[in-house]
């Protein structure tokens, strides 16, 4: 029967989870979302980039992905999305969608397959998008040590580099809070 | 060709009418991958274009009344019970299992046929408050 709703909307804000295949981006959002990661596709647009088509100007293609989201209720009137998308070598996907409104990046990365994140970052470096790099600790161990990992992105000075589990709430949640930081100085210098 | 003598002749026996592979003799064609539903943009009459770019996977979405006394298609009629309460694009394809760019064009034809609240945000990254109640907020969870 009709009924008007009977709460009113929250406002969403929403921060990427990026990464390879298989670094751990749905176990993170799974770790600290309130509901079990949910999955939807979308179409994406993707821009081979261009080592054996020199010839054309761009070669674009739509895929279709699918992206893993899970969510936080702050409180009753805003609400904190992660979405989990994939990225893969070689092409560099077109992100418009996804990241307008979005308040930065928590790019993951596993240590034994840094180049997997190349796309992501550079992405996000031209998007002028906030985001940090989150070097997953599978079984707690680390194959490089932070200086290596920035070292090995060639990251401006600014990009944080941290060090995170995917697999603990808590840790999970420091990241997050960096990439927050990170957002917070992007949102101070734009209001001046 | 040989016609079989009869109806009791073993050499010959009489199965007409039955394709060869319904005599059990070899195995059928393996079944192709059947597509479990429509194509997705047949629901959206073949529209694919998005219609509002403002409307993202984190947009949230609430039923009007209107709605419920509309005639709408079932994939339509699927979102507006979902939307009494207020849900995000992402949820509403993720549960009703629909590719996202269409959930997003049934979304805004209902909102345009006035059946739906589609709470566009104003500015384009989040002021300074916002993201503050979000660190509290995270800090304030195990």
């Amino acid at each position: 029967m009709p009924e008007p709703p009977r709460r009113k909307a929250p406002v969403p804000v929403k921060i990427i989870v990026a990464g390879g295949f298989g670094v751990g981006k749905t176990t993170t959002v799974g770790a600290i979302s309130e509901i079990s990661p949910l999955t939807t596709e979308a179409e994406m647009t993707m821009e081979s980039v261009g080592v054996d088509d020199p010839g054309q100007a761009s070669a674009k293609t739509t895929t279709t992905i699918a992206m893993d989201f899970g969510c936080v209720t702050i409180d009753q009137t805003l609400k904190l999305y992660l979405f989990g998308t994939p990225g893969q070598s070689r092409f560099s996907f077109m992100w418009d969608d996804l990241v307008r409104g979005a308040l930065g990046a928590l790019v993951v990365v596993d240590t034994s397959r840094i180049d997997d994140c190349y796309p992501a970052v550079d992405y996000f470096e031209r998007a002028g998008l906030p985001f940090v790099v989150g070097v997953n600790t599978f079984n707690g161990q680390l194959g490089y040590n932070l200086d290596e990992v920035r070292w090995a992105l060639t990251v401006r000075d600014e990009v944080p580099v941290v060090q995170f589990d995917a697999r603990f709430r808590g840790s999970v949640r420091d990241a997050l809070l960096v990439v927050l930081d990170q957002a917070l100085n992007k949102a101070l210098r734009m209001r001046q | 060709m040989r016609y079989p003598a009869g109806p009791d002749d073993p050499e010959h026996p009489a199965t007409p009418g039955v394709r060869p592979f319904l005599r059990g003799k070899e195995a059928p064609p393996a079944p192709q991958e059947v597509a479990p539903a429509l194509r997705p943009f047949v629901i959206t009459s073949g529209r694919v274009a998005a219609v509002d770019p403002d409307i993202g996977l984190e947009t949230q979405v609430s039923a009007l009344p209107s709605a419920f006394y509309a005639r709408l298609s079932p994939e339509q009629r699927a979102i507006v019970q979902l939307c009494r309460d207020p849900l995000s694009l992402a949820e509403i394809s993720a549960q009703l299992r629909m590719h996202f760019g269409v959930t997003r064009i049934l979304v805004c034809d209902l909102r345009a046929a006035g059946h739906l609240d589609v709470h566009v945000l104003q500015s384009d990254f989040p002021d300074p408050d916002t993201i503050m109640r979000v660190i509290r907020g995270l800090r304030s969870i195990l």
